[in-house]
Parts: C-alpha cells; structure tokens; sequence
C-alpha cells in the first residue's frame, strides 16, 4: 500500500464512532444506485402493454438510466469536490423522487425515457460517488471492512426492492407505483442526512510534509500553488487548468490508476452479462420458472454475504497491504467459474455456480472501489471514481447485449457465450496481477530512492521542507526581478 | 360426405409401455384433443403385449361416462401382436366431451379417454389489472389456435353485456388480431371495474377466459406517499438537530476549557 496515502488526507479518520453512521448511509446510496435500474424491470411488461411498444424499447429506459448513473459520474465528482458529499446526496435523492414522480404522470414512452431515465439515473449518479467518497473520508484502518459493508447495499436493496415492486405493482398498478416509488427513494436524503461532512483542525503550516497537504486546506490553494511556480508552467494550459480546479485530470498520468482503468474496462464487459443470464440458461438447460429464480435468489443471498466477509478478509494484515493482489485473485476467479459453469451437469451443477459466482462477483465489488481508494489515496479518489465510471460506462452497457446476441443464437453459442466471458474476466485478472505485481516494485524503488536522498539530511522531512520553502521563496524573488527585467527589455 | 381425420399416429396411444411397465390395473391414460369445428373423427386405441396372448378381446366405447349402445365389439388381431380398436364419431356442436374405449382381458379392464374440447386459454391472470380514474387500460387475451372472431363481455353479476366498441367508440376500442385480441377501455370510470369475459369464437363452440380490472381514484397512492415524505422529513430534521446539538455541546465545552487556543483551533477548522 503506498505510503503516501496516509499523508495526503491532512488528519487522520476516525476510523469508527459517526464513521459506523456514515457506513449506514452509503449503504442506503449504493444499494439505491445499483439496485433501482435494476428492480424497475419489473414494470416493464406492464407498461410495455400500456403503450404498445417492443421489450427493446422498453429496457431502454434500464439502459439509459444506468448510462446516465455511470456518465453523470465526472460531473457528481466536480460537485463533491467543491460542496462535499451531504448536499450532492440529498440534491440526487429529491431529483431521483421528482423523476419518479414526473414519471407517473408520462403519456408516451419517451416522456419515460427523459424522467426515468436521464434525471432519475442523474440523481442516482449524485447518490453513488459522493457515497463511495465520504468512507474514504471517515476511515482508513478499516476502510476495506467499511467499503464492504457499504458495497452490501446492493444485493440487499435488490432482495427487498423486487418484492416491494410486485407487490406496489400488484395493489397500485404501475403509475401508483412509480408514485409511491418516488416517495420511497425521498429515503436517499436521509442517508444524505447521515454523512455529516467532516471538520479537520489543520495543522500550522510551517509543519507540513508535502505539497499534498495543502491540497487538504482548500481550494484556494491550487492557485496557491501555481503562484509559487506560476512562471515554471506554460500558459497554455488555461482551458485545461480550469478543468483541473474541478476535477483532477493528473490522474491520467498516475500508473496505478492507468493499470486499474485498463483491467475494469476489459473486465466489464464480461462481468454483469452472467448475472442477466443465468435464469434464462438454467431454463435453456430444462429447469422450471420457479428453480430457475430460485438460482438468482442463492446467487443474491451469497453476494449479500460475501461482500461484507471480503472486506474483513482484507482488511487482516495479510491481505490489506497486497489488496491489489487480491482484487486480481478476485477478477480471475470470475473468469475461472464462468469456464467450468458449462461443464456442470444438470441442476446441482448450477446451484454450485450460482454459489461459487456469487462468491466471486462479491469479492470483486466489495473490493472494486477499495483498491482505487488504495491506489489512489481519499483525496483524489472523489475525481478518480468519476472518471473512471465514465469510461467505464460503455463496457458496462455494451457488455449484455453483445453476449445476448450470442446466446439467442444456436444452443452451443450460450456455452460459448460463457467461455467467452470466462476469458474476459481472466485475461484482465492475470494482466492486473502481473501489472500489479511490477507496479509494486517501482513504488518500493522510488521510495527507497526518496529514503535515500532524506538519509544524510538527519531529521529529514522537515529541514527539507523548510529548504524548499525557502527555495521558492527564493524563486519568487528571482521571478519577479526576472519580470522588471523583462518588461524593461520589451520597452523599447 | 363423410370427412374424416386419421388422429395423428403419434397421437394414439402406443399400449406398448403401458402394459409391461404398469402394475396396477384401473390406470386410465388420457387424451386432449382440440376441436375447432364440426367434423367426423375415427378414434383408434391400438393395444398390444397382453399376457396369454388371447386370439380376441372384447371392447366398447363410453361417452361422458355411459355406456354407448351397441358399440360392445369383438376386436381380432392385426398381426402377432397388435389389436386395433376404433370407431368413427360425428362431432358436431353438443357432442364435445369425454370419449373413452374400454377393452377386458381375463379379469382385466383397461381404459383411454379422450378429451375432446375447444382450444383453452391456458394463462388466465389470477390478479387484477389496476387502473386508474380518467386514464386508459389495455386488456387482452391470447389463445394458440385461430378463432373465426373475438368477442369482449362484460359481467355484471350473473349475466353477460356484450361490448360494442363500433357502437361507443369513444369508450372502447376492439383490436382483433388472428390469436391475439386486445380491448382498450377509454375515460375509465368507478363503474368500470369488475369482470372482463374474452370469448374466442370457434365454429363448434367458444372459449371462454376472463380478467378482472380494478380502478383506483388518485388518492390511493397518495396516502403512501405522503405517509413516507412524512418519514423522511422526520428523519432528516431529527439528525440535522442531533448533529447541531452535539455540536453546539463539543463548542461550549472546548470554550470552557482551553480559553483563547480553543478560539483559535475553531477557527482553523475547515469543512471538508
């Protein structure tokens, strides 16, 4: 785990007390966020009989929902950056029951679309990151136990909101329900409620280790920054320096973060495809209805489980500084069950998958945004997740259709179908791993390097830092006599 | 002239099976056949493996349950092992039902009924449709094989209303599509709800399914809805004011204790 990340928050984290609060109410935000697009396919054929139209045209409204949650994520980042995590929460609970509630009230299909599915997967997005950001804040010891409990929020939600569905379906028809649904999502504000934003007592200046630190007193320290060597950096970064005031565009240079981006967007593409299609390949292969959801049910309760049991394992001393290792370890085990599911005879076999990949796909969320945190640090994390949920948007959508296409097909191709996602999900878990593995060493290099330049200075860090404070006050005296210069040779 | 339909050779049931693997007598085995029309159709029950190898049975046809007059025959083998036992029936409107031939043998008497019937509407919806005051619904009924047409009732009580949806256009809307029939009811009403009978017309008879519609005023929904941002109010002002009270605790007593430095300490604290 790279040192610096207990540096560049500026305090320490509670690690416990409010944070456990905290926690309660990222699970709420998360499990909403992953759960809703996902039980709304209830009303599908309902409203699908309503006005007339084609299943396609229906799931669009899943799709573009789910689209918009991943895309609205840069723009959520840049507003938890500036306001923090409470007001984005609640702003996204009200928008998600506005859209709901806007949506009972639709006359086409696209009316639908816009209500559901842009505003209401925009307020979902500003549900999701402001989440994951605030257990980065509250902990640090702990953190891969709090992100894993949080990250059970969704199977949990999911396992209550598809009953409540039918039932709201049954008793109210689908408009009623939609209403009622907007209320029911009005409880995204209370979890917003719950992250109270964190009061830090910065240290005095004169004693700080790093640039980073200053990162934590404000936003007016970027510029802070950019006075200090404002005349070292080109000027043509105007446009693209703004953007980076908002969100914090130096991750692309960052080799951690790169190697994370690379892995998830290949991964993603056979990640979810498995889960959409295991009811219908247990019926291809003759079971009933009611066994078949049955499946999906065991596959949930194992999920629910595993995701908190894997933020425990990681966080033991074994695990948490080698987390990268074990999210590879993760991914690959995916890929691994998804090569044998074809292999497994009859009912029990699939009962045995549904176990080993509920495992699996438990691991890997609970540690998919632990990891970014590890690579990363909390402070940059916020920009980081955004971006990274926009790229990986498209992996995301892309992923079920492309493998549905191939299971409509001939019998054999759903076989192939989960080979092929095998694949994916294995090549990114050895790629990660074996990066991982070479990133680890350059970290443990450049920090030997720094260890051996701090040696024979005695009590390091801080006469460094008093030099380099004096060295750039040094530069600015040295620019601004370099600035009347200047001016007094374009003078003619 | 007489028309008549071989039942399908699969469609007989193959004794085969039934006598060496059955152990028990009185077994019936049934049949389902749909009828769309009138028409005359020849039963067959093929029966073969009888132990003792009797060179005859004996075997006559019931209908509904009774006895069929002079249908008790002597049936011949076919070849070494086979007997064929089949009669031709004229099918028309009121003769629909059950159809059996029983055969004995030694002390034995078998049996195979059929089932003559029009096509069925397996997947009757068991729950209401909801809707609501002043919107629209959609009710529809689907069946395997092609009716000559589709017929919408509705039931009051006991008796049936047809719906004539040429006659009230602006209420009802028929959508007739060969095994798909769909009815719209517009500008819907508290009247409006009860029992929908979907009729698919055969030329021997029709089928019958149904659905019940339930419509809702718009209040409904709002009880629920206005119960949970009730909650929700609640819940967020109670921990809004919690965390204000801790707060203005904590406050108090770093004023208490630490004087000026406490002062000072607050001022630096940043919201993150």
């Amino acid at each position: 785990m790279p040192s610096t990340t207990v540096t560049s928050l500026g305090y320490t984290p509670p690690d416990g007390g409010w944070g456990w609060a905290v926690v309660f109410g990222s699970f709420l935000s998360i499990g909403f966020s992953y759960a809703f697009p996902k039980s709304l396919t209830i009303y599908f054929k309902e409203v699908q009989e309503y006005f007339s139209v084609s299943y396609s045209e229906i799931a669009w409204v899943s799709s573009i929902m789910l689209a918009t949650m991943y895309a609205g994520g840069p723009v959520s980042s840049i507003l938890v950056n500036r306001y923090g995590s409470r007001p984005v929460v609640m702003v996204g609970g009200l928008m998600v029951g506005v859209a709901m509630v806007a949506a009972s009230f639709g006359t086409t299909i696209m009316h639908l679309y816009i209500c559901v599915g842009v505003i209401g997967g925009l307020g979902l997005a500003f549900n999701l990151q402001p989440a994951l950001t605030i257990i980065g804040k509250y902990f640090l010891v702990k953190r891969p136990m709090a992100n894993g409990l949080a990250m059970a929020g969704s199977p949990v939600l999911l396992f209550t909101l598809a009953p409540l569905n039918q039932f709201l379906l049954d008793n109210f028809g689908w408009r009623g329900s939609f209403f009622i649904l907007g209320a029911i999502v009005l409880n995204c504000c209370v979890a917003g409620a719950l992250m109270r934003p964190i009061t830090i007592t910065a240290k005095p200046p004169a004693n700080q280790s790093g640039g980073d630190d200053d990162g934590a007193v404000g936003k007016t320290d970027p510029q802070a920054v950019r006075l200090i060597d404002g005349k070292q950096r080109p000027e043509r970064a105007g446009c693209l320096a703004r953007v980076n005031k908002l969100i914090d565009l130096s991750l692309f240079k960052h080799r951690g973060y790169l190697i994370y981006l690379v892995g998830n967007v290949v991964m993603f593409f056979g990640f979810f495809a498995p889960v959409v299609f295991l009811a219908p390949y247990a019926k291809h292969q003759g079971t009933d209805e009611y066994s078949a959801a049955c499946l999906l049910s065991i596959f949930a309760l194992v999920d629910m489980v595993a995701r908190p049991g894997t933020g425990l394992v990681s966080n033991t001393r074994w695990i948490r500084p080698r987390i990268q290792y074990f999210f590879s370890f993760s991914v690959a085990y995916n890929g691994a069950c998804h090569l044998v599911c074809p292999l497994l005879p009859g009912y029990t076999g699939l009962v045995v998958y549904a176990v080993f990949f509920g495992l699996a796909f438990g691991m890997v969320c609970a540690l998919l945004f632990e990891v970014l945190m590890d690579l990363v640090g909390a402070q940059r994390f916020s920009s980081a997740v955004g971006l990274a949920t926009i790229i990986e948007c498209g992996p995301v959508l892309l992923g079920p259709p492309i493998s549905g296409k191939s299971f409509n097909n001939l019998i054999f191709h759903t076989t192939y179908m989960y080979f092929a996602c095998g694949v994916m999900m294995l090549v990114p878990g050895l790629f990660l791993f074996i990066m991982n593995f070479f990133n680890y060493r350059w970290l443990k290099q450049e920090e030997h390097e720094k260890k051996r330049e701090e040696l024979p200075m005695g009590s390091a860090r801080e006469l460094a830092t008093m030099e380099e404070t004096k060295d750039s006050e040094q530069n600015i005296k040295l620019n601004q006599e370099k600035q009347l210069t200047d001016s007094d040779n374009k003078e003619p | 002239s007489l028309h008549i339909i071989f039942i399908n050779v699969q469609k007989i049931v193959c004794f085969d099976d039934y006598f060496t693997t059955s152990q028990h007598t009185g077994h019936v085995i049934v049949q389902e056949l749909e009828i769309l029309k009138p028409q005359k159709i020849e039963l067959s029950c093929i029966i073969s493996d009888i132990p003792n190898n009797p060179t005859h049975i004996i075997g006559y046809w019931k209908k509904n349950g009774n006895e069929i007059e002079n249908s008790k025959q002597t049936v011949y083998k076919v070849d070494k092992q086979r007997f064929i036992f089949k009669r031709i029936f004229n099918i028309q409107v009121n003769d629909l039902g059950n159809y059996s031939c029983i055969f004995s043998y030694l002390d034995k008497q078998e049996q195979v009924t059929f089932l003559l019937k029009v096509p069925v509407m397996k997947d009757k919806r068991d729950k209401p449709i909801v809707s609501y005051v002043g919107d629209s619904v959609v009710l529809d009924c689907k069946i395997k094989r092609m009716p000559n047409t589709w017929q919408w009732y509705k039931s009051n009580g006991t008796e049936k209303v047809l719906i004539n949806a040429t006659a009230d256009p602006m209420n009802y809307k028929i959508l007739l599509e060969k095994n798909v029939t769909k009815l719209t009811v517009l500008n819907l009403t508290e009247e409006d709800a009860g029992k929908y009978i979907c009729s698919a017309v055969f030329e021997i008879k029709s089928s019958e399914s149904h659905v019940y519609l339930k419509v809702l005023s718009l209040i409904e929904p709002l009880k629920p809805f206005i119960g949970i941002t009730i909650e929700v109010v609640i819940l967020v002002t109670l921990i809004l004011l919690y965390e204000r009270y801790g707060r203005s605790r904590n406050d108090s007593s770093v004023d208490d204790s630490s004087g000026t430095d406490g002062r000072r300490t607050r001022q630096r604290n940043l919201v993150h």
